[in-house]
C-alpha cells in the first residue's frame, strides 16, 4: 500500500486521538491554573496540593502494596493455568476475566456486605461463638478490595506471558541439570519479568486512582487521592480536582515510564 | 570402543491410547555416533526424549551403563540434549546460555571461564561470548546449542534434528563440523533426522524407523545396499522394487525371466521383492539387453541423467551419464550383484514403482520438516 | 508443589467469585439487607422486569456500548491498516497517542474529556447542554478505540504481507484485496477488540460518571447513586441475569472456538469456512444490534414528540410508588401527557451548586435547601418565576411567605417552598445510653462512641453543627471562628466512622454505626426500619431549622413546564401523598389531611412551636466565606489525624521506604550487571 494511503486511513484516528486524549489533558492543565471565580491565570491550585501530599502518599502505599500481594497471589494461578491442556486453559482464562466485565461498584458493595461489623463474615463468626473481627474502614480493607478489583489485571498478562515461555526452554534447562525449583528460579521467572512488570502497572494504575473502593470498605482515615479528586471535582471546585488530577496523571506516567523500561518493551501492556 | 553405554528394552509408548512406539530394543555403544532415521512421526524424537529423560514410557525399560533410569529426571542424567531450533535462552547472551549447565553444577567460575572458552573455540563462535541470542544467525545459535550441551562434558550427547532449520550450504559444513566434534571429543551422540544423506554421511550406526517400529539397524552401506525391507530401500536413496519369485538359492525370476543373484536363504518359489538401484543398471543396445524397454520421460540432474523407463507397463528409475531420447527403446543389462532380494512385507507393493514420477521427487521428504508433535 | 498449586489457585477462584455469590443469594433474598438471609423470593426478578426505568437505564447502557464498539470497530480497523503502513517513527508516534487513555488512570481520562466538553461547549460555544449523550458516545468511543487497534494491529503484523501482493497479483483491486484478504485475516482480531471495547462501554462507569449529563444516563453511572443509598434488591436480580448472560457468552464463545480449532486440527480442507463463519457470526451480530438501536432510536423519537422536563432533586426525596405511596411522577406525567419527566438526583446543595455552576447540563427544577437559594439568587443563577403558573402557591402557609421568616427569598420570586425540616441527632437506643445526649451536639465527639460515629459529608451541616456546639452564629463570616470551627472538626475525625450523606441509611438501620447528624424527615424513614433508632435535637445548643424550595434555575429551556410542575407539587394533596414517602414536613398545612397519622403527629416531622423558635436557619454567606468553608472541610476531610490513622500510616511509609530501597537497589545492580558485560567485551 502507499505511504500516503496510509497516512490518509488513519488521519481521522489520529485527528480522533488528538482531539480527545491529547487537547483534554491541555484542558486540565489550563483548569489547574486558572481560578475557579474569576478563571484568571492562578498558581494557587498548584500551591494547595502541598495538603493533599499525605493522601497522595497513602494512595502510593497502599496501590504498592496491593500490586505486590496481587503478583504474590496472581503469579502461582497465572502459572497454573498456563499449565493446564488447551480446553482448561481456555476456561480458565474467562473464569479470571468473567468478573472484569460484572459492575466493579457492586462487587465492592458485597465485600462490605462480607466485611462489616455486622456483615456475613461475622454473623458467621457469631454463629460459631466466636468473637468478631474487626475487617471494614481499615486500610487493610482497602487494599483487600483493590487486590480483589485488580487481581484479573495481574493475573492475565502474567499467563500470557507464562503460556508463550517455549517449552524445550525448561527442557533444556533441565537437561542441563536444573531441579525443578532452579528452573523456575533461573529460566520461567526471568522470562516472565515482562508480564510481572505489565501486571504490576496495570494493577498500580487503576489502584492508585480509584475513588470508590475506600469510600466504601475504607474509613475517614482511609481516603485516597481519587475520592479527594471526585469530591472536588463533583462539588465545588473543579479546578483544584484538575490540579490534582494532573499530578496523578504525571505520577501515573512516571511509574509507567519506569515499568516499560525495565519491562522490555515491544510486548505492549494490553492483554485484557 | 564397543563398550556398551545405553540399552533401550521393549519400550512402548502411547499418547491417549495412540502408540507412538512399538517395542523398541536397542543398545548403544560408548563412543558411537549413531542416527536415528525416519519419516515424520516415526517415533524417533520420542525415542530420543526418552533418553533424555522428557517422557516417560508407558512400558519397558532405559537403561544406562546398565543401570535402569527410567524414573530419573532429566537434570540428573548424563546426557544433553541439543533441541530442534536450539531452545537456546533469550534472557542470557551467549557466554551465559554456554555457562548455564556448568552455573547449576555450581563449578567454581575460573574453571567455567576457561571451559565456555575452550567450548567456544572448538564451536568457533570466540568472540561471540556477549552477543544476544536474537543477534546471531541461525548456524551461529546451532553452535551455541551444541556448545551449551557439550561444556556439560556428557556422556551422550542427543541431537533432536539439529540442522533442520539451516539452509543446504550451511547444512553440510555443520555436518562436518559435528562429525569433527564427535570424533574430537569421543563422546556418544544419538542423532535424530529424516535426511537419508545426512544419515548416511554422519554415522557409524544407523536405525531405521517407521510408525514406531524400528526397521533396520545397521551400517551405513548395510542399509543402503542390504535393506531388509521395501520401506528401507525406497528411504534410503532410491529403488526400483518389483515382485518376483525367489526360485532356488542365487536365482531369482522376475519379468518373465530368471536372473542370478548373490542372495540365499529364501523358501523355494518364494514371492520376494527384488530391489534394483538406479545407478546399478546399465543401459545397452535393445538388442544387447536382458529387458527391453520405452524411454517415457529424461531429466538432467547434473552429474548424471533420471531416465524413466517403460518396462511392460511398470516404470524404472534409471540413472546413467548417457542421454537416452525420450521414445527410443532401449535395453538393460543387470549383474547379479545389481539384484537384491528381500522377503516381503507390509510394505510390499507400496513403494519402487515410478509411474507418478516427476523431477521434484527427491524433495518431497523435505516436507517433513515439522516433525511429530 | 502441583498440588498446593492447585489448592491455591482454587482458593484465588474462591476468593474472586465470592462476592458474586453474595450478589446473587442477596438477588432471592425476601429481607433488603444483603448480610442476612430472610427467605427465598423470585419477588425481586419479578419486579425487575416491571421497572421499567430500570430497564431503560440497561437499553441505555446497551445503546451507548453498541454504538461506541460499532464507530470503534470502523474507525479502529481502518486506522489500523493505516498505522501499519506508516513510517516507523511515525508509527511509534500515533501507537503512544494510542496508549494515552490505556495508561492514563479512569479518572483522569474522565475529568480531561468532561473538562474539554465543558470548556469547548459551554465556554467557547455558549450551549448549556454540552454533556449529552454525543459526548458521552465520544468518551466511550476514545477509550474503546485502542482496545481494537491493540487487537488489530498485531493481527496485520502476523499476516504474510506478500497475501495482499498476490491476491492483487490475481487481479484485486487494493480495495477488493483488503476485503477479501486483509479483512478475513485480521477478523479475529477485530472481534477480540470489539468485544473488549463493548464489555468496557458496558461496564464502565468511572469515565461515563464524570462525563455524564442529566438527559442521558446508563446503569453503572445510576447504580453509583444506589450504592450511595440503600440498594434495591432488584439491582441484585439484575446483576444475576447479567452474570448469567456473559458467563453464557463466554462459554459460548470458548466452545465455538474450540470446535473450530478442531476442524482445522482435523481436516485442513474446511479451515478457510472458519473465517466465513466468525465473518457470518459478526453480521448476524451486527444486524441484531443493528435491531436494537433501531428500537432505541425509535423509542427515542416517540419521546421527543413530548416536551422533557428535566428534575433535579434529592436523592430519595420523592414519593416513588414503593411501599404503597404514590408515585408522584407517574402521576403527574399521567396528568401531563405532554411532557416526559427525566429525573436525577444530587446528594448535596454544593454537588447542584457545582453542577449546576460548572455548566454543561439542562436543568429545569431544582430543589436547594434555604441558604443556597439565597447565594444563586446572589449569583444570578435563578429564574423569576410566574406565580400566574402556580395557583396552588395559595395554599403554601403564610409563614413561609413571610420576608422575616425567608430570609433566603423576602420578595418571593424565586422559590416555592417543598419541604421543611431540621436537622438532629439520630442514634441507636440500643448502643447509646441517653444520659449522653445530654452532651447535645458534643455526643458525636464522644471517645466512648469512637468508630461508630457518623458525620454529615457536607461543608455547610458540618460548620454548623460545630458552630452550635461553640456558641458560634452559624451564619458568622468570621475567619478566626471558622478556623476554631475546623480545628473542632479535625478533633471530632479520630472518633468519626465514616462521612456520609445517603450512606447514611444502611449504615444506620444495620447497626454499624450508632450516631449520626441528619435531617429529621431521613431519621424518620430510617426509624421506620430499624425501630431501635431516635432521633434528639439538642434544643440548648440551637439546631438547624431549614426550608428546601423549587426553583427554576437560568439554564432550564422548559420553563413553563417546570412551573406546571411546581404547581403540581403545591397541590396539598400531592404534597401530602409525597410527604408519607419522605417523611418531612409539608410547608402546606391542609397537606396534613392527607398524610398518614402518625407523620401528622409526629413531634420529629412536626417539632412543637416553641422548639421550633430554638432552631435557627442558614443565611446566604457570601461567595468567599462559602467557598472558604468548603475547601477548609476539605482539608478536615482529606487530611491526616495526629493519631487515628497515624501508625497505619508509618508502617506504610516504612513499607514505601523498603520498597523504594529495594527498587533503587534492583535497578543499580542491573546497571552494574550491564556494565560488567560492557567491561567484559
Amino acid at each position: 500500500m502507499k505511504k500516503n494511503n496510509a497516512i490518509l486511513l488513519s488521519t481521522p484516528y489520529i485527528l480522533w486521538m488528538l482531539a480527545f486524549t491529547l487537547i483534554p489533558l491541555g484542558v486540565v492543565a489550563y483548569y489547574a491554573v486558572t481560578d475557579p471565580v474569576t478563571g484568571a491565570f492562578t498558581l494557587d491550585n498548584l500551591a494547595q496540593l502541598r495538603l493533599y501530599m499525605p493522601v497522595l502518599g497513602r494512595s502510593v502505599g497502599y496501590s504498592i502494596v496491593s500490586a505486590i500481594i496481587c503478583l504474590l497471589l496472581g503469579y502461582p494461578v497465572a502459572y497454573y493455568i498456563a499449565h493446564r491442556g488447551k480446553v482448561a486453559q481456555k476456561m480458565l482464562y474467562m473464569l479470571v476475566m468473567l468478573p472484569m466485565c460484572m459492575s466493579f461498584l457492586l462487587r465492592t458493595l458485597a465485600w462490605k456486605g462480607l466485611l462489616d461489623d455486622t456483615g456475613i463474615i461475622n454473623n458467621f463468626l457469631g454463629l460459631l461463638g466466636l468473637p468478631t473481627l474487626r475487617m471494614v474502614r481499615t486500610p487493610g480493607a482497602v487494599i483487600m478490595g483493590m487486590v480483589y478489583n485488580y487481581l484479573p489485571y495481574m493475573i492475565l498478562p502474567l499467563y500470557s506471558t507464562i503460556v508463550k515461555i517455549d517449552r524445550r526452554l525448561i527442557e533444556a534447562a533441565e537437561d542441563l541439570g536444573c531441579t525443578p525449583v532452579q528452573v523456575f528460579q533461573k529460566v520461567t521467572l526471568p522470562l516472565s519479568m515482562p508480564g510481572i512488570f505489565t501486571g504490576i502497572t496495570m494493577v498500580f494504575v487503576p489502584a492508585v486512582s480509584t475513588f470508590y473502593i475506600s469510600q466504601k470498605l475504607g474509613s475517614a482515615d482511609t481516603s485516597l487521592i481519587g475520592d479527594v479528586i471526585e469530591r472536588f471535582f463533583k462539588g465545588n471546585n473543579m479546578n483544584l480536582g484538575a490540579a490534582l488530577s494532573l499530578v496523578l496523571m504525571v505520577l501515573v506516567f512516571v511509574c509507567t515510564g519506569i515499568m516499560n523500561r525495565f519491562g522490555d518493551d515491544e510486548e505492549g501492556g494490553v492483554v485484557v | 570402543m564397543s563398550k556398551e553405554l545405553i540399552r533401550l528394552r521393549d519400550l512402548v509408548m502411547e499418547f491417549d491410547g495412540e502408540r507412538i512406539l512399538d517395542s523398541i530394543n536397542l543398545y548403544i555403544n560408548d563412543h558411537e555416533f549413531l542416527t536415528l532415521l525416519g519419516p515424520s512421526g516415526c517415533g524417533k524424537t520420542t525415542t530420543l526424549r526418552l533418553i533424555g529423560g522428557f517422557l516417560k514410557a508407558t512400558s519397558g525399560e532405559v537403561l544406562f551403563d546398565g543401570q535402569e533410569i527410567g524414573d530419573v529426571p532429566p537434570y540428573k542424567r548424563q546426557v544433553n540434549t541439543v533441541f530442534q531450533r536450539y531452545a537456546l535462552f533469550p534472557h542470557l547472551d551467549v557466554f551465559d546460555n554456554i555457562a548455564f549447565g556448568l552455573r547449576v553444577a555450581k563449578v567454581p567460575k575460573a574453571e567455567i571461564n576457561e571451559r565456555v572458552h575452550e567450548m567456544l573455540g572448538i564451536v568457533g563462535l570466540r568472540g561471540y561470548e556477549n552477543r544476544r541470542i536474537d543477534a546471531l544467525s541461525g548456524g551461529q545459535q546451532q553452535r551455541v546449542a551444541i556448545a551449551r550441551a557439550l561444556v556439560n562434558r556428557p556422556k551422550v550427547l542427543l541431537l533432536d534434528e539439529p540442522l533442520g532449520a539451516l539452509d543446504l550450504r550451511l547444512r553440510k559444513d555443520m555436518q562436518n563440523e559435528l562429525k569433527r566434534i564427535q570424533q574430537a571429543l569421543g563422546i556418544t551422540f544419538v542423532y535424530v533426522t529424516h535426511d537419508q544423506e545426512e544419515a548416511l554421511s554422519m554415522s557409524d550406526t544407523v536405525v531405521v524407523m517407521d510408525k514406531g517400529r524400528i526397521q533396520q539397524i545397521g551400517k551405513p552401506e548395510d542399509i543402503y545396499n542390504e535393506p531388509k525391507n521395501a520401506f528401507v530401500a525406497d528411504f534410503i536413496g532410491e529403488s526400483n522394487i518389483l515382485d518376483g519369485v525367489m526360485l532356488e538359492d542365487y536365482k531369482v525370476r522376475f519379468f518373465g525371466r530368471t536372473f542370478q543373484c548373490v542372495d540365499k536363504g529364501f523358501e523355494r518359489n518364494e514371492p520376494v521383492d527384488v530391489v534394483i538401484r538406479p545407478e546399478d543398471i546399465d543401459i545397452v543396445p535393445a538388442s544387447e539387453g536382458h529387458l527391453v524397454g520405452t524411454v517415457t520421460a529424461i531429466t538432467f540432474k547434473g552429474l548424471n541423467y533420471d531416465i524413466i523407463v517403460e518396462f511392460r507397463g511398470f516404470k524404472w528409475l534409471i540413472q546413467s551419464t548417457d542421454h537416452c531420447a525420450v521414445g527410443s527403446t532401449i535395453g538393460i543389462r543387470l549383474n547379479p550383484e545389481d539384484i537384491h532380494i528381500m522377503h516381503k512385507s507390509e510394505y510390499s507393493g507400496m513403494f519402487g514403482d515410478y509411474s507418478s514420477y516427476s523431477a521434484e521427487y527427491d524433495e518431497l521428504t523435505e516436507d517433513a520438516g515439522d516433525e511429530e508433535e | 508443589m502441583k498440588r498446593t498449586n492447585r489448592i491455591f489457585t482454587v482458593l484465588i477462584f474462591i476468593f474472586l467469585y465470592i462476592p458474586m455469590a453474595v450478589l446473587v443469594v442477596a438477588s432471592f433474598n425476601t429481607g433488603k439487607n444483603i448480610t442476612v438471609f430472610e427467605g427465598f423470593t423470585l419477588r425481586q426478578y419479578a419486579e425487575l422486569f416491571r421497572d421499567e426505568d430500570l430497564l431503560a437505564l440497561l437499553g441505555n447502557s446497551l445503546l451507548i456500548a453498541v454504538l461506541s464498539t460499532l464507530i470503534c470497530v470502523g474507525l479502529g480497523t481502518v486506522a489500523a491498516v493505516g498505522i501499519h503502513n506508516l513510517k516507523p517513527r511515525m508509527r511509534k508516534a500515533v501507537m503512544s497517542l494510542t496508549n494515552i487513555p490505556m495508561t492514563n488512570p479512569d479518572i483522569v481520562t474522565g475529568i480531561s474529556l468532561s473538562l474539554l466538553f465543558v470548556f469547548v461547549g459551554s465556554k467557547m460555544m455558549g450551549n448549556d447542554n454540552s454533556l449529552n449523550f454525543g459526548t458521552l458516545l465520544i468518551a466511550h468511543v476514545t477509550f474503546g478505540l485502542p482496545y481494537v487497534i491493540l487487537n488489530v494491529m498485531p493481527k496485520l503484523h502476523q499476516m504474510d504481507s506478500s497475501l495482499t501482493d498476490a491476491a492483487m497479483d490475481l487481479g484485486c483491486t487494493p480495495m477488493q484485496s483488503f476485503f477479501k484478504v486483509t479483512l478475513p485475516e485480521i477478523m479475529p482480531g477485530i472481534v477480540t477488540g470489539g468485544i473488549m471495547a463493548f464489555t468496557m462501554s458496558l461496564d464502565d462507569f468511572v469515565i461515563s460518571y464524570f462525563v455524564i449529563g442529566f438527559d442521558f444516563v446508563t446503569l453503572p453511572v445510576e447504580i453509583y447513586t444506589y450504592t450511595r443509598k440503600a440498594i434495591p434488591p432488584k439491582i441484585y436480580a439484575m446483576f444475576t441475569l447479567l452474570f448469567l448472560l456473559i458467563f453464557g457468552l463466554m462459554v459460548a464463545m470458548n466452545l465455538m472456538q474450540l470446535r473450530s480449532d478442531r476442524q482445522k486440527r482435523s481436516k485442513r480442507a474446511v479451515s478457510d469456512s472458519k473465517s466465513k463463519r466468525i465473518f457470518k457470526r459478526v453480521c448476524a451480530g451486527l444486524a441484531a444490534l443493528a435491531l436494537v438501536i433501531g428500537l432505541g432510536s425509535f423509542i427515542g423519537m416517540t419521546r421527543q414528540d413530548k416536551t422533557v422536563l428535566n428534575v433535579y432533586n434529592w436523592g430519595m426525596n420523592i414519593a416513588d410508588g414503593s411501599d404503597d405511596t404514590m408515585d408522584i411522577i407517574a402521576e403527574f406525567e399521567r396528568q401531563n401527557p405532554d411532557i416526559d419527566v427525566r429525573y436525577s438526583t444530587y446528594d448535596s446543595n454544593e454537588a447542584l451548586y457545582s453542577k449546576l455552576k460548572n455548566g454543561g447540563v439542562t436543568v429545569d427544577v431544582i430543589i436547594p435547601s434555604d441558604y443556597m437559594i439565597a447565594r444563586m439568587i446572589d449569583e444570578g443563577m435563578l429564574l423569576e418565576l410566574n406565580f400566574d403558573n402556580i395557583p396552588n402557591y395559595q395554599y403554601v402557609d403564610e409563614i413561609f411567605k413571610d420576608p422575616n421568616t425567608r430570609t433566603y427569598d423576602p420578595e418571593n420570586k424565586y422559590a416555592v417552598p417543598y419541604t421543611w425540616g431540621t436537622v438532629g441527632i439520630i442514634y441507636n437506643t440500643k448502643y447509646v445510653d441517653e444520659a449522653d445526649l445530654a452532651q447535645g451536639w458534643g455526643i458525636l465527639w464522644d471517645e466512648k462512641y469512637a468508630d461508630k460515629i457518623l458525620m454529615i459529608d457536607n461543608a455547610r451541616d458540618a460548620f454548623g453543627i460545630a458552630q452550635y456546639l461553640l456558641g458560634y452564629s452559624v451564619n458568622t463570616t468570621d475567619h478566626d471562628e471558622l478556623l476554631a470551627c475546623v480545628e473542632k472538626l479535625k478533633e471530632q475525625k479520630s472518633v468519626v466512622q465514616q462521612y456520609v450523606m445517603d450512606q447514611i441509611y444502611t449504615t444506620m438501620e444495620n447497626g454499624e454505626a450508632w450516631l449520626a447528624p441528619y435531617y429529621a424527615g431521613d431519621a424518620m424513614l430510617m426509624m421506620d426500619s430499624n425501630p431501635d433508632l431516635a432521633f434528639y435535637l439538642p434544643q440548648d445548643q440551637g439546631f438547624n431549622l431549614f426550608t428546601d424550595a423549587m426553583c427554576i434555575p437560568s439554564c432550564a429551556q422548559e420553563k413553563e413546564a417546570a412551573e406546571r410542575f411546581i404547581n403540581f407539587m403545591t397541590d396539598p394533596e400531592i404534597s401530602g401523598a409525597n410527604m408519607d414517602y419522605i417523611c418531612y414536613a409539608s410547608p402546606i398545612s391542609e397537606a396534613k389531611n392527607y398524610m398518614e397519622e402518625y407523620l401528622a403527629e409526629s413531634e420529629v416531622v412536626y417539632p412543637p412551636t416553641e422548639v421550633q423558635a430554638k432552631g435557627t436557619a442558614f443565611n446566604f454567606l457570601p461567595e468567599e466565606v462559602s467557598r472558604e468553608m468548603d475547601q477548609l472541610f476539605m482539608e478536615v476531610r482529606s487530611t491526616d489525624t495526629a493519631e487515628g490513622g497515624g501508625t497505619e500510616d508509618v508502617i506504610f511509609l516504612i513499607v514505601l521506604g523498603a520498597l523504594a530501597v529495594a527498587g533503587v537497589a534492583f535497578s543499580v545492580s542491573s546497571f552494574v550487571k550491564k556494565v560488567k558485560r560492557k567491561t567484559k567485551k
